[in-house]
C-alpha cells in the first residue's frame, strides 16, 4: 500500500507531496446512508480529518460498486437500508479476500440493541449510534485509519 | 474555511436544516403514498408487504435525521410510528381501520412538527397521538380484517410467459464516469421486464460483478448494452432467489437537489450574457460597412452561433428548473382524501396531464392557491352523497384536475361536477357587503370578478376547508401576478371549474420592439397574432373609437401614444399588432416595428413605478431601460373603453 517516492527533479508542490508520504497517502471513507442528508451530515464531520476524501453510496449495491470501481481505506455504513441491508453489506465485504481488511464503522440509528451485537458478531469494527457526535465520529474514524 | 466548529453540535447541524425539510418532504410525500395504498388495500383485506416495508423505511429516516437536527418531537413521533410499522411487519399486531385512522393522524402531525419548526412556530404536542399509537399496538384483539403480511412480490399477468434472463453486470471506473452504474442497469431492467433478483457477487481474483434476473418478454437485442453480458437463467435459482429474497422496486434516483436560489442566481448570469451578446450583435452590425465582407462574415457567424449556444443553454437551465405537475396532483388527492374523509363525502378524482412540466418557481408560487381552489370544490362544490342521489347524480363527486402546454401557456384545470355557484347569492351577498359589479350583464367573468374582490367569501364563516389565509382574491392576484389569468365557467347543478393559464417560464421571452414616439416599447411575442401595416386613410371612427377593417371583421385600435398619455403626431402609415382572440382582439397601434429580440424579463417591483398595461422592464444592450407591455391588461383597458 505504501507509497513508492518519485525520483525525478520536480516543482515546488509536487516535491513537498514527495517529502512527505504519510501526508500525501490520502484516504478514501465510504459513506453508505440512504438518506442524502445524513450522508452530507457525515462527510461534513470527518471533513475535519486531514488526508481524507470522502465518496458515497445510497444503497447496499451501490456501496459494493464503489469498492469495484476505486480503492476504499474505509467504510462509514448506515444498517436500514433499502434493497441490501447494512448487515448483508458487512457479510460480504468481510467473506471476500480483498476486502476483508476495509474497516467498517457502523452508524445506525439507536434503538436495536440486539443489532450492535450482530454487527460487531459479523464483523463491524465500530457501532456508532444517531444522532452521533461529529467529534467522536471523527475520532473514531481517524483512529481506525491511524491503527491500518 | 468557514466551517462551523464540530464541538458546538447544534450550530453544526443548524447547516443542515435545509436538506432536512427538503429530505422530510420527500419522505412525507412518500408515506402519504403509502396510506393511500394502505386504505385501498384495507377495503380488499390484504396488506402489501412492499408498503409497509417503505412507509417503515421512511419513518425510520424521519427519526435518524429528525434527531440530528434535534428535533426531539418529530424524533419520538416518527419512532412511534416507526414500531408500530414494526409490529405490522412482524405480523405481531394486524393492521385495522382504526390503525390507518392513527396512521393518518400521526403523519400529519408529523409534517406540523416539522412546518413548526421551520416557521419558528411553537411545536405542537405529540402527546395524545403516542398514547393512541401505542394502545393500537398493543391490541391484540382480532380484527375483522385478514392481514396477510406475506410478500407477493408483483407477479406481473406476464411473468409466466416470460423469459427468464441471468444479466451480469461488471462495474468499472470508466463505466462509472459514462454514467453506466449498478443503479442505471437495474433501472434499464426494470424498465423491460420484472426484476427478479439483484445480487453481488466476486470472480475469481476478487472482481466485483452483479447478477440480476429478470422476467421479460423483451426481444434479446433489447438486454445487450454496455458492460452486461446475459444468458437463460437457470429456472431453479429463480424459483428459489424468488421465494426468499424478494427485491424491492424502490430505483434509488440519481437525482441532485439544489437550491431554487442557485438556480435563480445561474438565470441572471444567463440573462446578463443575452445581453451582452445582444449588444455584441449590435456593435457586429455597426461594423459591416467599415469591413472586409470576408471578415465581416466570420465575425457575424461566430455572433449568430454564440446567439444559438445561449439559447441552447438557457434552454438547458430552464429545463432543470421544470417539474412535473403530477406530483402536485398528487398532493392534492391527499388533501381530497382527507377532506372527503371529513365531511363523509365520496370522491372520485381524476387525473390528468400529471406529465406537463412548469418551472419550479411558479408550482411554489401557486400551490396555495391550487390547494384552495381543489379544497372549494371539495367543501363548497362537491354535494353530499344524499343530496346528490335525491338529484340523481352519481353518488361520488367528481373532481377533475388536469393539465396541458398550449404555446408558451400552460393551462391547469380544476373542475368538479357539483352544485355550480349560485349567482344570486352571490349577488345578495356582494350588495350585503356593499360591493357591487357594474354591469348589468353577468356572466361567468363578471361573477368571478365578484367572488375575487377582497372581502368575499359565499360561507358566514370561513370554514376549516377552505379557510387557511387563502381567498379567491389571492388565487386571482397569484396568477395575475406571475403573468398568468384565471377563468371560471359555471352551471347550476352541473358543476364549476377554473381555468388557470401561467406562463411555461418566466424571465427570458421572445419579443417585438416597437418604437412610439421614439419611446421603445418590448411586446412578447407569444401575445402577437399578426402584424400590420395600415394607411392612417383607411382609420374610421366610431364612437369616439378608432376602427380599421380586418379580415372582414372590425378591429379596434388602441393608440399606445394615448394609453401611455404621449405626444403623437399623425403619419402616413402605422403598424399595428393585433393582439387577442376572435371577438376579444385588438390593434396596438405603434409608429414602427424596430425588430424582434430576446428579452431578459425584469419585474418592477416598486408600487410607484407600477403602471397598468406594463408588464415589466427589460434592457436591450445600450443600457437604457425599455419597457414591456401587459397585453392582456391592454385588451381589457380597450374593452373597457368601448362602453
Amino acid at each position: 500500500m505504501g507509497l513508492t517516492p518519485q525520483a525525478e527533479v520536480c516543482h515546488s508542490e509536487v516535491c513537498l507531496l514527495t517529502q512527505m508520504p504519510d501526508e500525501l497517502k490520502t484516504n478514501n471513507i465510504l459513506v453508505v446512508d440512504d438518506s442524502p442528508t445524513m450522508r452530507r451530515m457525515v462527510i461534513t464531520s470527518l471533513g475535519s480529518l486531514r488526508s481524507v476524501k470522502s465518496t458515497q453510496a445510497g444503497t447496499g449495491l451501490e456501496a459494493i460498486e464503489r469498492l469495484a470501481i476505486e480503492p476504499v481505506d474505509l467504510m462509514v455504513l448506515d444498517l436500514n437500508m433499502p434493497d441490501m441491508h447494512g448487515m448483508e453489506v458487512i457479510g460480504f465485504v468481510r467473506s471476500h479476500q480483498a476486502y476483508r481488511d476495509i474497516p467498517i464503522v457502523v452508524l445506525t440509528t439507536k434503538g436495536e440493541e440486539s443489532s450492535r451485537r450482530e454487527a460487531l458478531a459479523a464483523g463491524a469494527n465500530r457501532y456508532l449510534t444517531k444522532p452521533f457526535d461529529p467529534r467522536q465520529l471523527a475520532d473514531v474514524v481517524g483512529s481506525l485509519l491511524r491503527a491500518t | 474555511m468557514d466551517t462551523p466548529n464540530p464541538d458546538n453540535r447544534g450550530e453544526f447541524f443548524d447547516q443542515f436544516l435545509d436538506d432536512y425539510y427538503a429530505e422530510c418532504d420527500e419522505h412525507l410525500f412518500s408515506i402519504r403514498r403509502s396510506l393511500v395504498a394502505l386504505e385501498d388495500e384495507v377495503d380488499t383485506r390484504t396488506v402489501d408487504r412492499t408498503v409497509l416495508d417503505n412507509l417503515f423505511r421512511s419513518f425510520h429516516t424521519v427519526k435518524g435525521i429528525s434527531g440530528m437536527v434535534g428535533l426531539g418531537a418529530a424524533e419520538q413521533l416518527a419512532h412511534h410510528l416507526e414500531s408500530y410499522l414494526r409490529e405490522l411487519r412482524e405480523g405481531t399486531v394486524v393492521l385495522s381501520e382504526s390503525g390507518v385512522e392513527v396512521l393518518s393522524a400521526g403523519v400529519s402531525l408529523l409534517e406540523g412538527v416539522i412546518n413548526a419548526r421551520r416557521n419558528d412556530q411553537p411545536i405542537p404536542s405529540i402527546d395524545e397521538i403516542i398514547e393512541r399509537l401505542k394502545a393500537i399496538s398493543s391490541d391484540s384483539a382480532p380484527s375483522n380484517i385478514k392481514t396477510s403480511t406475506t410478500s407477493e412480490p408483483e407477479t406481473s399477468e406476464s411473468d409466466a410467459t416470460a423469459a427468464r434472463w441471468l444479466v451480469e453486470f461488471t462495474p468499472t471506473a470508466e463505466l462509472a464516469e459514462r454514467g453506466v452504474n449498478v443503479n442505471s442497469v437495474r433501472s434499464r431492467l426494470q424498465e423491460i421486464g420484472h426484476l427478479i433478483q439483484a445480487k453481488p457477487v466476486v470472480r475469481g481474483a476478487g472482481e466485483i460483478a452483479f447478477e440480476f434476473i429478470i422476467a421479460t418478454n423483451a426481444d434479446k437485442t433489447d438486454l445487450e448494452a454496455d458492460g452486461l453480458t446475459f444468458k437463460p437463467a437457470p429456472v431453479e435459482t429463480a424459483r428459489r432467489v424468488k421465494d426468499t429474497q424478494p427485491v424491492s422496486t424502490i430505483v434509488p434516483a440519481s437525482v441532485v437537489r439544489v437550491d431554487l436560489d442557485r438556480l435563480d442566481e445561474l438565470m441572471r448570469i444567463i440573462g446578463e450574457l443575452v445581453i451582452s451578446r445582444t449588444r455584441l450583435e449590435d456593435q457586429v452590425a455597426e461594423l459591416k460597412r467599415e469591413t472586409p465582407a470576408a471578415v465581416w462574415r466570420s465575425l457575424h457567424e461566430t455572433s449568430s452561433i454564440m446567439g444559438r449556444q445561449l439559447r441552447n443553454l438557457r434552454d438547458s437551465v430552464m429545463r432543470v428548473r421544470m417539474v412535473q405537475l403530477g406530483e402536485i396532483f398528487e398532493r392534492m388527492t391527499f388533501v381530497v382524501r382527507d377532506l372527503a374523509r371529513e365531511s363523509g363525502k365520496k370522491i372520485i378524482v381524476e387525473l390528468s396531464g400529471g406529465a406537463t412540466e412548469i418551472d419550479k418557481f411558479l408550482v411554489e408560487r401557486m400551490m396555495d392557491p391550487l390547494m384552495h381552489l381543489v379544497r372549494n370544490a371539495v367543501s363548497h362544490g362537491l354535494e353530499t352523497v344524499a343530496e346528490r342521489e335525491a338529484q340523481g347524480k352519481r353518488s361520488e363527486g367528481l373532481l377533475s384536475l388536469s393539465a396541458m402546454t398550449a404555446g408558451e401557456m400552460i393551462v391547469i384545470k380544476i373542475a368538479d361536477d357539483g352544485r355550480g355557484i349560485d349567482r344570486n347569492l352571490v349577488l345578495e351577498r356582494a350588495s350585503a357587503r356593499g360591493l357591487s359589479h357594474g354591469n348589468s350583464e353577468f356572466d361567468d367573468a363578471a361573477l368571478l370578478e365578484l367572488i375575487c374582490t377582497p372581502g368575499f367569501s359565499t360561507r358566514e364563516e370561513a370554514d376549516r376547508e377552505s379557510g387557511r389565509g387563502v381567498g379567491m382574491d389571492v388565487v386571482k392576484k397569484a396568477a395575475v401576478e406571475l403573468g398568468g389569468r384565471i377563468s371560471l365557467a359555471t352551471k347550476i347543478g352541473e358543476g364549476t371549474s377554473f381555468t388557470i393559464e401561467l406562463p411555461l417560464t418566466l424571465a427570458i421571452a421572445e419579443a417585438l420592439i416597437v418604437s412610439v414616439n421614439d419611446q421603445r416599447f418590448a411586446v412578447p411575442q407569444s401575445a402577437v397574432r399578426e402584424v400590420l401595416e395600415v394607411e392612417s386613410a383607411s382609420t374610421k371612427a366610431l364612437e369616439n373609437n378608432e376602427i380599421i377593417s380586418y379580415r372582414g371583421k372590425v378591429l379596434p385600435l388602441l393608440r399606445l401614444a394615448r394609453v401611455f398619455e404621449m405626444n403623437y403626431q399623425r403619419a402616413d402609415s402605422f403598424h399595428v399588432l393585433v393582439i387577442g382572440e376572435e371577438a376579444n382582439a385588438v390593434g396596438l397601434a405603434v409608429d414602427r416595428i424596430i425588430g424582434q429580440r430576446e428579452i431578459v424579463v425584469r419585474a418592477i417591483k416598486d408600487p410607484l413605478a407600477q403602471s397598468k398595461g406594463i408588464a415589466g422592464a427589460t434592457e436591450l444592450g445600450d443600457q437604457r431601460v425599455v419597457l414591456i407591455l401587459d397585453t392582456t391588461a391592454l385588451r381589457q383597458l380597450a374593452a373597457t373603453s368601448k362602453h
